[in-house]
C-alpha cells in the first residue's frame, strides 16, 4: 500500500469537491509562521507524516498567532513520529469543531467496509476496544456502490440525529466515490468534523492507494519509490533502488524488505518464499530481507538490483537462492544471469556461502554453469526444499545461539 | 476424475495473440486440452496456430460452443475482459494477470456470485487435471514432470508451491485429481471453500490437500465448513508465513489497521482452527508421504484403483 501524506490526501479529496479546510505544506518554521499568518493567526500544526495516532504523540498542535506557529514548526520539524523523521509540517485552518465523527473506509478482504462511530477524534482505538458496540460497520456492494439511504442508515445506526443525516449522507458517499477512484484500500477521516455553523469539515484524512492500481493514478505514480513502505516504515535506498527498476522496467515485481537477520534471501515465489522463510527461523537462523519476487519481464536487471542489495549489506553471511520448481522457464537460463551477476561483483563462495536450489526444465545446463563458480552448494536433483534452507544455516554458522 | 476441467473442457482464450497466451496455448495443446478458439479486440479474422480468433466473446460463442475461457488480458484489461465472458455466458474463467487492482477483483468476485460463474485467479497459473486438460502455465510444457494423475486434489494460494506440492507428492507415489492455483490476492475471485466443496464431492479425490498463506478468511471459512460438512474426506492443510508473527507490527497508518485486525489471520491461529475441525496440519513437506501413507490413500500405478473408488 502507497500510503500518502496528509497534504497529497487532502489535496486530492478537495479536487473532488469535498469539503476541506485550507492547509499547505511548510518545511521550515518561519515558513509554518507566514502560512499561518496567512490563514489569520489561529491554525493548526501537524507533523507530515504517514503514521496515525499523531494526535496521541503530541504532533498535532493549534497555535493562537504567527509567533506560535513558528514555535510549533521548530519543535515538530526533525523530530520523529511514528518512526518518522519530520521534514515537513502541514498547517492547517482551524475549524470551529461542536462535534468529531469517525469515519473509515477499508479494503482487506472481501468486500469493503465502511467504518462509522460519532465517537471520533484521537480515542477512537480506545472506544473500539472497550465499546466495540459504539462502532458500526458496513459491507459495501461492490457492483452498487455506496448508495445514500445505506450510508444514512449507517449513521442512524450511530446515533445521528435525523437533521443531519442528509448531508451527512451525501458526505459520505462521496468519500466512498473518492475512495473507490483513488483505488483505495483504506481512507480514514478522523474526524468528521461538525462545526458552529453546522458544515461538516474533513479534517483528518489518512489515503493508502493500492500498489498494483497505481499506473493508472499518475498524480501520485511518480511519487510512488518514495512514498513506499516497508513493515511501516519509509524503504530505504537500497530497499529504494529495487523500487526503481521494478517502477522503470516493466514485467516482473521484485519486493524486497530488509530485516535484521544475516541470510541473504535470494527466494521465490510468493508462497515458497513465506514457507522458506519459517523454515529458517525454525532453524534458529534470521533472513537479512524478505523477498516477494513475481515472474515477468526484466528479471535480469530486478535480480541483479536484489542481489546488490543484498551483497551491499554489512554483516550478511551467505546467499540462499531457492525456488519452487519452475514450470515456465529454464533455469539453465536464470543460472546463466546469476553465476554471470555474482562473478561481476566478485562474489566467492568459498567464502561466502550460496547455496542454490533452482529445478526444472534445463537443470542439468544449469548445474554445468553453476560450476564455474568454485564453492557454489548446487543441492541434489529432487532435494526437498526443507533441505536447502538447512544447507544455508549450516554453512553461515548454524543455529545462531549455538554457533557463530 | 477431477474438478472443474476435464478432457471434454473446450476453450476458448481470451487476449490469445499475446505472447505469452501462444506459448502456454501451444503446451495447452500438446497436452490434449481442447482450445477451440480465441479472442483478442481488433485481430477478428485472424489466425493464431489453425484458431480462428474473434473481436468479442459474443460472437465467437455464436459459432463455437465453449465451457471455459483462459484469460490472458493486462491487468487493467482484466475486469472487462471478465465481465464480457459472464455477460455471454460463460460460467467457468481461469485469469493469469497479476497486480490486479484490488477494487477490480471486487467488481469480479460479486458479478460472479451472480452469475453463478467461477473464476479461478487472479493471479493464477491455472489449473491442471493430471492426464485431462491444463488451463494456464501450470505444468510448463512438460506437467508430467511434476503432476501425475491419482486422487489428491489440491488448493493452493501459491502457483509455485501447487508445483512443489505435486513434486512432493509423485517422489512419495501419490497422484493429483486436480491442482488448483486459486491465486494468492487479498481478494480472490472465489474463495478456497468453494474448490474445497468441490473436491469432497468429486469421486475421483481420496483427499485433499491445501496451501495457505497469512491474511484473508479463507483458511477459516474452511475451518467453518470442515465443521459443518458431512463427509470424511480427509483434508491436509500446509500454511506458511508463520514468521510475520515473529517481526514486530510496523507504525499503524490510521486507525482503521487496529479495527479491522483481526487475530483469526495469523498462520498460527489459522494452523490451529484447521486442526481443531479434524484437518490433518502439516510443518514439512517431507510428512506428506507417511501421512498420505496412514489415510490409506490410493498410490500411483495400482491398477485400476482410481476407477474403482469413483
Amino acid at each position: 500500500m502507497i500510503a500518502l501524506t496528509e497534504d497529497l490526501a487532502k489535496a486530492y479529496l478537495q479536487s473532488r469537491g469535498l469539503p476541506v479546510p485550507a492547509g499547505s505544506a511548510a518545511a521550515t518554521a518561519d515558513e509554518a509562521a507566514r502560512r499561518a499568518e496567512a490563514l489569520g493567526g489561529c491554525a493548526v500544526i501537524k507533523a507530515l507524516v504517514p503514521a496515525g495516532r499523531r494526535g496521541l504523540a503530541g504532533a498535532v498542535r493549534k497555535v493562537g498567532s504567527p509567533t506560535e506557529a513558528r514555535e510549533a514548526g521548530a519543535a515538530l520539524l526533525g523530530s520523529d513520529v511514528g518512526g518518522h523523521s519530520v521534514e515537513q509540517v502541514y498547517v492547517e485552518a482551524l475549524e470551529p469543531i461542536v462535534a468529531e465523527l469517525y469515519l473509515s473506509f477499508v479494503l482487506d478482504r472481501y468486500p469493503a467496509q465502511v467504518i462509522a462511530s460519532v465517537h471520533g477524534g484521537v480515542d477512537i482505538e480506545q472506544i473500539h476496544r472497550d465499546h466495540p458496540d459504539r462502532i458500526h460497520r458496513l459491507d459495501v456492494d461492490p457492483v452498487g456502490g455506496l448508495r445514500p439511504w445505506e450510508a444514512m442508515r449507517l449513521w442512524e445506526r450511530c446515533g445521528i440525529e435525523s437533521a443531519r443525516l442528509p448531508a451527512l449522507a451525501a458526505l459520505t458517499v462521496g468519500l466512498w466515490q473518492a475512495f473507490v477512484a483513488a483505488d483505495a484500500l483504506m481512507l480514514e477521516i478522523n474526524p468528521v468534523a461538525v462545526c458552529a455553523d453546522g458544515r461538516l469539515s474533513v479534517v483528518g484524512a489518512m489515503l493508502g492507494v493500492d500498489d498494483a492500481a497505481l499506473a493508472r493514478q499518475p498524480q501520485w505514480q511518480a511519487m510512488a519509490a518514495t512514498l513506499a513502505s516497508r513493515g511501516g516504515r519509509r524503504a530505504n535506498a537500497r530497499e529504494r533502488s529495487v523500487l526503481e527498476i521494478n517502477a522503470r522496467v516493466p514485467g516482473a515485481v521484485f519486493r524486497y524488505t530488509e530485516l535484521d537477520g544475516d541470510i541473504g534471501f535470494f527466494v521465490g515465489g510468493g508462497g515458497a518464499s513465506l514457507f522458506q522463510h519459517d523454515l529458517m527461523l525454525a532453524l534458529g537462523a534470521r533472513p537479512a530481507n524478505h523477498l516477494d519476487a513475481t515472474p515477468g519481464a526484466g528479471w535480469k536487471e530486478k535480480m541483479a538490483a536484489v542481489v546488490d542489495a543484498i551483497l551491499a549489506r554489512p554483516g550478511v553471511r551467505g546467499l540462499l537462492i531457492s525456488y519452487n520448481f519452475l514450470q515456465l522457464v529454464n533455469v539453465d537460463e536464470r543460472m546463466r544471469l546469476i553465476v554471470d551477476h555474482l562473478k561481476l561483483r566478485g562474489v566467492d563462495p568459498t567464502r561466502f556461502p550460496v547455496v542454490v536450489r533452482l529445478f526444472g526444465p534445463g537443470e542439468d545446463r544449469a548445474r554445468e554453469i553453476a560450476r564455474e563458480l568454485p564453492g557454489l552448494v548446487y543441492m541434489p536433483p529432487m532435494t526437498p526444499i526443507e533441505a536447502a534452507v538447512a544447507r544455508i544455516v549450516e554453512l553461515t554458522g548454524g543455529p545462531r545461539g549455538t554457533a557463530g | 476424475m477431477s474438478i472443474l476441467v476435464d478432457a471434454s473442457t473446450r476453450v476458448l482464450v481470451q487476449g490469445i495473440t499475446g505472447a505469452q497466451a501462444r506459448r502456454d496455448v501451444a503446451h495447452c495443446r500438446a497436452y490434449g486440452t481442447r482450445v477451440v478458439c480465441g479472442v483478442t479486440p481488433g485481430r477478428g479474422g485472424m489466425q493464431v496456430e489453425g484458431l480462428p480468433v474473434y473481436n468479442t466473446v459474443g460472437a465467437a460463442l455464436a459459432i463455437h460452443e465453449i465451457d471455459a475461457t483462459l484469460i490472458y488480458a493486462p491487468p487493467y484489461a482484466v475486469r472487462d475482459a471478465v465481465l464480457e465472458s459472464l455477460a455471454a455466458g460463460i460460467r467457468l474463467a481461469v485469469v493469469l494477470a497479476e497486480n490486479v487492482p484490488v477494487h477490480d477483483a471486487l467488481v469480479m468476485r460479486a458479478s460472479a456470485e451472480r452469475a453463478g460463474a467461477l473464476i479461478v485467479g487472479c493471479n493464477t497459473n491455472g489449473i491442471l487435471s493430471p492426464g485431462q486438460c491444463k488451463l494456464g502455465g501450470i505444468g510448463g510444457d512438460l506437467p508430467a514432470r511434476v503432476f501425475m494423475p491419482g486422487p489428491v486434489g489440491i488448493v493452493s494460494r501459491s502457483g509455485g508451491m501447487s508445483a512443489e506440492l505435486a513434486l512432493t507428492l509423485k517422489a512419495a507415489g501419490y497422484g493429483v485429481s486436480t491442482a488448483v492455483s486459486m491465486g494468492g490476492d487479498a481478494v480472490p475471485c472465489t474463495p478456497m471453500v468453494r474448490y474445497l466443496a468441490l473436491f469432497d464431492a468429486d469421486p475421483g479425490t481420496e483427499a485433499t490437500l491445501l496451501f495457505g498463506e497469512p491474511g484473508t478468511p479463507n483458511e477459516q471459512e474452511a475451518a467453518d465448513w470442515l465443521a459443518s460438512r458431512n463427509s470424511a474426506k480427509p483434508v491436509i492443510a500446509v500454511l506458511a508465513g508463520e514468521f510475520q508473527e515473529r517481526y514486530p507490527a510496523g507504525a499503524s497508518f490510521g486507525h482503521a489497521a487496529a479495527m479491522i485486525q483481526d487475530p483469526r489471520d495469523t498462520v498460527s491461529a489459522k494452523r490451529q482452527m484447521l486442526a481443531d475441525v479434524g484437518a490433518h496440519v502439516v510443518r514439512r513437506l517431507g510428512e506428506l508421504g507417511p501421512l498420505l501413507d496412514r489415510l490409506g490413500v490410493t498410490r500411483i500405478g495400482v491398477t485400476g484403483a482410481v476407477e474403482d473408488a469413483t
